[in-house]
């Protein structure tokens, strides 16, 4: 059993694990750095640390000032999250050094696959399949010369890489050498590594993606699919479990081959392996992710596991405690950006004046954010992730769309019109759900359908507001309405923006 | 109060009644929220004001009105020289040959019931006019071109 876990992570997913800690009668220890002083998961936590720096590299990804502070505190285990710290196997390895409980797989897992080159070789001896592509020992010149064998169109991606960084479609040969080059100079940026190979591209697939449990008593068992195949600029925007193209039949192979996945690198934890699934139904390994995953509440909505609560009980060395896959109804996850859809989903920033959640049957939501926070760009542009679950997947949208309507977010751009169309798009309502959807539908860019009388109810709504003083009121009554006259005393309850 | 939405400025006439307020056959009133009046129904909106910005939720839509400043044009980004939206062109400020200045008004359009002025996104000189007057046209025609100096 656990006692005190530090949570090397911050905003939604500290505050989820924060939680999960609570309800297992676990202490949690937040750490943030110096602009996320006040955030939700800080005011979740039992013991709040500051952490000095300015950089995420000074903060976040400083796993010396982390394993200080775990030992001051005396926690007992780590709990990384996902991104900043979770795939470092050499951070993993020095929690295990430093006599701590490392919430995650053993080091060499992720070691293996972390590094997308040997993660295929070691899927290809497991007879897991791979995506047809070659891996590349060199520089330029290989790259291009094993272009030319995998044949157009094809992907270069970068064998550190992750979340689309490294990463470029190529469809003829003439394009391959600037591609190449874009693809190895942003992956030594992003990754310190440059190291880039090469995979037919397959378009029209779909990407379902496995959940995995495996304890350290030798129980490895599949959670089902997850389909994340609707994505803008390689992020998954909405994820969808189960899939409208697994049959219990190919959820059967998949999984097995997951769980071969998984044993092949002796996994321990919560991870997850991603397939591309081909529009004649073969499937290929993409990756396998050693932690826990953004869209992890999908799954946790179908089969009914707290994969967090997992997590820490195969930590602290038990069982798990699930076991028969078991998968009940449709949950849909729509994640919530900062970001303007219809400006090529570039990230966005503003105060949140306003910031009421849908709320009611089947609505579940996972936030790090509340109403007066401040988005800024510091760091992910994630706002929110809105679950729902339904008996069907046709409720399940019916429900995701109304959530959409009701959920109000005043001072910052966001993409839940984006999202709410998404509802009501017959691809998406017919699950022709695919990982280049979004160029298809839209290859000129989205923008709102603003047809009807929008504009001029806002545009009446805002002048209204205007002449009448909406906002000003509230001000002015919580300072006794006289308007003028601000004491020290009274100016203490007014918010400043 | 002068407002754009997306580089464009809009503007239309609001009656005061009282307490309620007046665009054509919508009425809004305000209280807590925003009460909207439309074909018969009163439904909420939800208002908030930024340093520059109206926000405006209705109907599980989002619209971020920028506010103009006195003084200053609302030359966006935008539209440019074509139609941001489906509507009619009420009136062209502008004759080929003239000279235009960046944020000048060179054109008017109706849409959803209310007037854009469509502004020059930079200087420069207008060498052709594509609509006139009284005409249609649809989202993403060429209204004028402008050449730079």
């Amino acid at each position: 059993m656990l006692k005190r876990v530090l949570i090397a992570n911050r905003g939604e997913i500290a505050c989820r694990i924060i939680r999960a800690c609570k309800e297992a009668g676990i202490e949690s220890v937040a750490i943030h750095a110096a602009n996320d002083s006040g955030t939700l998961f800080t005011e979740l936590a039992d013991i709040v640390v500051e952490l000095e720096g300015d950089t995420i590299a000074e903060t976040y990804l400083n796993s010396e000032q982390i394993l200080t502070i775990a030992k001051d505190v005396e926690a007992d285990a780590i709990h990384p999250g996902y991104g900043f710290l979770s795939e470092r196997a050499e951070f993993a390895t020095a929690v295990i050094e430093s006599e701590l409980i490392w919430i995650g797989p053993p080091p060499q897992a992720i070691v293996e696959m972390g590094d997308k080159m040997t993660a295929r070789r070691t899927m290809r001896a497991a007879e897991v399949p791979v995506i047809p592509g070659e891996e590349v020992e060199g520089g330029i010149e290989e790259v291009i010369s094993a272009a030319a064998k995998v044949g157009y169109p094809l992907l270069l991606k970068a064998s550190a890489g992750g979340g689309g960084k490294g990463m470029r479609a190529v469809y003829s040969p003439e394009e391959v050498r600037e591609a190449a080059e874009g693809a190895m100079r942003e992956a030594l940026n992003s990754f310190g590594d440059d190291r880039v190979y090469v995979e037919r591209l397959l378009s029209g697939s779909r990407h379902i993606e496995i959940q995995i449990l495996a304890d350290s008593h030798g129980n490895t068992i599949h959670l089902g699919e997850r389909e994340c195949s609707i994505q803008r600029r390689h992020q998954k925007v909405f994820e969808e479990s189960p899939s409208v193209a697994l049959e219990p039949e190919l959820r059967q192979q998949m999984g097995d081959a997951a769980i071969a996945a998984a044993k092949a690198v002796s996994f321990v934890g919560a991870g997850t392996v991603e397939f591309l699934l081909t529009p004649q139904g073969e499937f290929f390994f993409l990756e396998m992710n050693t932690r826990i995953q953004v869209e992890h509440p999908v799954t946790e909505l179908v089969t009914g596991v707290d994969l967090v609560r997992e997590q820490l009980r195969i930590a602290a060395g038990e069982k798990m405690s699930c076991g028969q896959l078991q998968m009940r109804g449709h949950a849909i996850e729509v994640r919530l950006y900062a970001e303007d859809p219809s400006n090529n989903f570039l990230p966005a920033i503003g105060d949140l004046l306003t910031f009421i959640a849908p709320q009611g049957p089947g609505i579940r939501l996972d936030t790090g954010v509340r109403q007066g926070d401040v988005v800024t760009s510091d760091y992910d542009p994630l706002l929110a992730k809105l679950i729902v679950w339904a008996p069907s997947r046709e409720e399940a949208l019916q429900r995701l769309a109304r959530a959409l309507d009701e959920f109000i977010i005043l001072g910052c751009t966001t993409n839940i019109r984006f999202l709410r169309e998404l509802c009501d798009h017959p691809d998406v309502k017919d699950g022709w759900t695919t990982t280049d959807m979004i160029e298809r539908l839209w290859p000129e860019g989205w923008s709102p359908d603003m047809t009807g009388r929008i504009l001029e109810v806002a545009y009446l709504a805002a002048n209204a507001a205007e002449i009448s003083g909406y906002g000003q009121k509230i001000l002015n009554s919580s300072i006794g309405n006289t308007g003028e006259s601000a004491t020290p005393f009274t100016t203490l309850s007014r918010r400043y923006p | 109060m002068e407002l754009s939405h997306l580089g464009e400025e809009i503007s239309a006439t609001i009656v005061r009644d009282g307490t309620s307020f007046l665009l054509g056959d919508v009425v809004a009133e305000v209280d807590d929220l925003v009460w909207i009046t439309i074909d018969g129904r009163k439904q909420p909106a939800h208002v908030a004001k930024s340093k520059d910005a109206w926000w405006v939720h209705f109907a599980g839509h989002t619209i971020r009105l920028d506010i103009i400043e006195a003084g200053f044009s609302a030359a966006g980004s935008g539209g440019g020289l074509t139609a941001p939206m489906p509507g009619k062109v009420l009136e062209v400020l502008v004759e080929t040959g003239q000279t235009v200045t960046e944020g000048q008004a060179v054109l008017v359009l109706e849409a959803m019931k209310m007037e854009h002025r469509i502004l020059a996104p930079r200087d420069g000189e207008i060498t052709a006019i594509h609509f006139q007057a009284g005409e249609q046209v649809t989202g993403g025609d060429l209204l004028l071109d402008l050449q730079a100096e």
